[in-house]
């Protein structure tokens, strides 16, 4: 019985939050608004008080749009049509967000503008326009094209006054001095004195070049008007191209996915069939594409490196056999330890000062029909001098070379004159 | 004799109110007034088919946990009934309805059904994850009640920078002072309810947490699928390299709060390891 009870009290709960809404109270004006496409979150449209767009792109057929605040509350949406267009405007308060939904075979496609409550300027902008179209289309009606009968009536006025008064005068002066005006003209004359005059013509003038300067602002607010036209064009030109190019991005990373290579560790892995986009996600998506192609690029150094590895360690064994060929055994592990040890002294002293004492020793024999003197003349340009001679092998004597033993005779080796090179005979 | 009376008025007032919804409305305006006079009839009906769906999917059983969750589900599909129904106009509100729930019956997982996510912890984790998707204000609070953190905390952990910052800071605010209670209300859990999961949290806190963790991996599991379609899981380098460079934010948002293990994986990048220590455990809180 308290279970039904709490049933009961719950579904009640349910029913009175639901008859609350929809209320809009619950955006702060800054707040983005989160965009949903099929119960998925697809981007979020951030506009305070400028207009801001957010194009979705998918091979996905759209069915619903839904758009929400930060506290998750449903602010409103559509319901897609199976295909062709569809749009809605959802009201916020002030602001307002225009939905337009495509479907096609390809997949389907959303546009969602924020378009904020006029503020101040916009409001006066607008007027400004208003204006300007009216002044352009002579149309006079509504309250500024009154504002421009009054002036032209005033103005009317000022002139009939003054041929009026000019009138009088030319009367005055014509006259008789003894004629008596009535009442009334020497009424205007009084008032109207040549100053007087003078002054209604200066205002008349002071009118006429002013209503030329409220001509020129409208005319430069009109040319801004149309330089933000043009800009707008451009801007959303420009949004709509990197629309597409997401959507070729996007393309040509499910191109990659279906070659069967890899399947978890990727960074950018579209699941086919799903495919909404926005400008965060296609960072990712270049950053993946860039993070794959370094992996690659290291794997090729790698390679590369243990490629030069296998090759030193070719030569050092070829080395050895040769050495094991000619010698017994127990040498051969001495023999190693000395080397061992030069290798370590190589890198690490300074080849001049410290091993200056210990000359480097190794043996060589010649290519046939080498002279004597090409012999001393190699030997000099080493810096070095011959030593002992045994079975055609001349024994040489120099500063320790910068690279490694074996790393010299290969160098050695590869020389004209040279038939071959050891370290020991 | 007078309480049959009144049983027989109110079935014939809902006898007419279903024949409204059966009526052709033109415009929006027409829309709200009809449906509005209907929701408790709107919301048994969803109730009534998600029940059905749940029978025929053999995950339905007689108590109450069922039935509020059938409930909760109702409600769900009646929210979005009433804002994206409008815009549908002119129709027939009724079979409007009817389509749009059999439409997220026809989904592959159209919620996430499992039998211990139906008592309360189980709806509380559940209705807590639920919740991130569709609020963000839920989804950063998500790190709190995973990880008691506070906002400072979400910022260095996640590596995000000052104007992402004062976001969270609001997020956070916002929570406590609705959108917890509201939480708490749309998945019907009692104020004795959550009392009693505060004790346990208190009192056993090893197993209260050890199953709070198994359950709201089968939450995060579901509820992940509606993150941005290409959110995968990453390796340690891959988010290394995302915070080191700046770039994903939203994925390192959403990601880190709906995944337990990339949060292991990717600790202690955000924030330049002044915070590297052992790496988070869960630590359910019940309180926002
Ligand atoms: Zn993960």
């Amino acid at each position: 019985m308290g279970q039904e009870e709490d049933l009961e009290l719950y579904r009640l709960q349910l029913l009175e939050s639901m008859s609350e809404r929809p209320s809009h109270s619950g955006r702060g004006l800054l707040d983005p608004i989160q965009v949903y496409v099929n119960e998925r979150r697809v981007g979020e449209l951030r506009g305070a008080e400028i207009e801001a767009t957010l194009n979705i792109h998918g091979v996905d057929h759209i069915e619903t749009v839904q758009l929400r605040t930060e506290d998750g509350r449903l602010l409103g949406g559509l319901v897609a049509p199976e295909s062709g267009f569809r749009t809605n405007r959802v009201g916020l308060s002030a602001d307002m967000v225009e939905l337009c939904v495509h479907n096609t075979v390809q997949g389907g496609s959303l546009s969602a503008v924020f378009i904020p409550a006029p503020s101040f300027w916009t409001r006066t902008r607008s007027l400004l326009a208003d204006i300007v179209d009216r002044w352009r289309s002579r149309r006079p009606d509504a309250v500024m094209a009154y504002g421009f009968r009054t002036v032209a009536f005033t103005q009317a006025l000022l002139a009939i006054a003054v041929v009026g008064l000019v009138a009088d005068r030319v009367m005055i002066w014509m006259a008789p001095e003894h004629i008596i005006a009535p009442t009334v003209q020497a009424e205007v004359l009084r008032t109207a004195s040549i100053g007087e005059i003078e002054q209604l013509a200066k205002q008349l003038r002071e009118l006429r070049s002013m209503q030329t300067k409220v001509g020129e602002a409208l005319q430069s607010q009109e040319k801004g008007m149309t330089l933000l036209h043009q800009t707008m064009a451009r801007l959303s030109s420009t949004q709509e191209s990197v629309a597409s190019s997401v959507v070729m991005v996007k393309e040509e990373m499910e191109k990659r996915q279906e070659s069967p290579e890899r399947e978890t560790d990727r960074p950018t892995q579209f699941p086919a069939g799903k495919g909404l986009v926005d400008q965060e996600q296609f960072e990712v998506a270049i950053h993946g594409l860039a993070a794959d192609n370094e992996r690659l690029s290291k794997q090729i150094a790698g390679l590369e490196e243990h490629n030069r590895m296998l090759t030193a360690k070719l030569q050092t064994a070829i080395a050895h056999v040769a050495k094991a060929v000619e010698q017994n055994p127990e040498r051969v592990v001495a023999r190693e330890a000395d080397l061992s040890r030069k290798h370590q002294l190589v890198p690490v002293a300074d080849s001049r000062q410290s091993t200056q004492g210990q000359p480097f020793l190794f043996w060589v024999t010649f290519s046939e029909g080498t002279t004597q003197e090409s012999i001393d003349q190699w030997v000099n340009g080493m810096k070095g001098h011959k030593g002992a001679q045994n079975e055609g092998w001349q024994e040489v004597q120099i500063l320790p070379p910068p690279v490694p033993p074996d790393l010299f005779l290969e160098q050695i080796r590869g020389e004209k004159i040279i038939k071959e090179a050891r370290l020991n005979h | 004799m007078q309480n049959t009376l009144r049983k027989s008025h109110i079935i014939a007032d809902r006898t007419a109110t279903v024949s409204r919804l059966e009526e052709v409305v033109a415009t929006s305006d027409e829309f709200d007034q009809v449906v509005a006079q209907a929701l408790p009839i709107l919301l048994d009906r969803a109730a009534g088919y998600t029940k059905r769906f749940l029978r025929e999917t053999g995950q339905w059983n007689d108590d109450i946990e069922h039935e509020k969750f059938a409930l909760r589900w109702g409600s769900e599909y009646l929210e979005r009934f009433l804002v994206c129904g409008r815009t549908e106009v002119p129709c027939r509100p009724l079979f409007l309805f009817d389509s749009l729930v059999a439409k997220q019956h026809s989904r592959p997982e159209p919620f996430c059904y499992h039998p211990d996510l139906l008592k309360p912890l189980g709806r509380f984790l559940d209705g807590l994850v639920a919740r991130a998707v569709v609020s963000r204000d839920a989804l950063i609070a998500l790190y709190h009640h995973s990880y008691g953190w506070g906002a400072g905390d979400v910022i260095a952990v996640t590596g995000l920078n000052g104007l992402e910052s004062q976001r969270i800071y609001k997020n956070f605010r916002r929570w406590r002072e609705s959108g917890w209670q509201r939480t708490m209300d749309e998945i019907g859990l009692t104020k004795m309810e959550l009392a009693e999961l505060e004790n346990q949290r208190q009192r056993h806190r090893q197993r209260f947490n050890s199953e709070a963790e198994r359950l709201i991996r089968v939450a995060q599991g579901h509820y992940r699928k509606s993150e941005p379609d290409h959110y995968p899981c990453l390796s340690r380098s891959q988010w290394g390299e995302m915070f080191s460079q700046g770039y994903g934010c939203d994925y390192r948002i959403w990601h880190l709060a709906l995944c337990l293990d990339c949060m292991q994986t990717a600790w202690g990048l955000g924030s330049s390891g002044s915070s590297a220590g052992e790496k988070p455990r869960l630590e359910l809180q019940v309180r926002p």
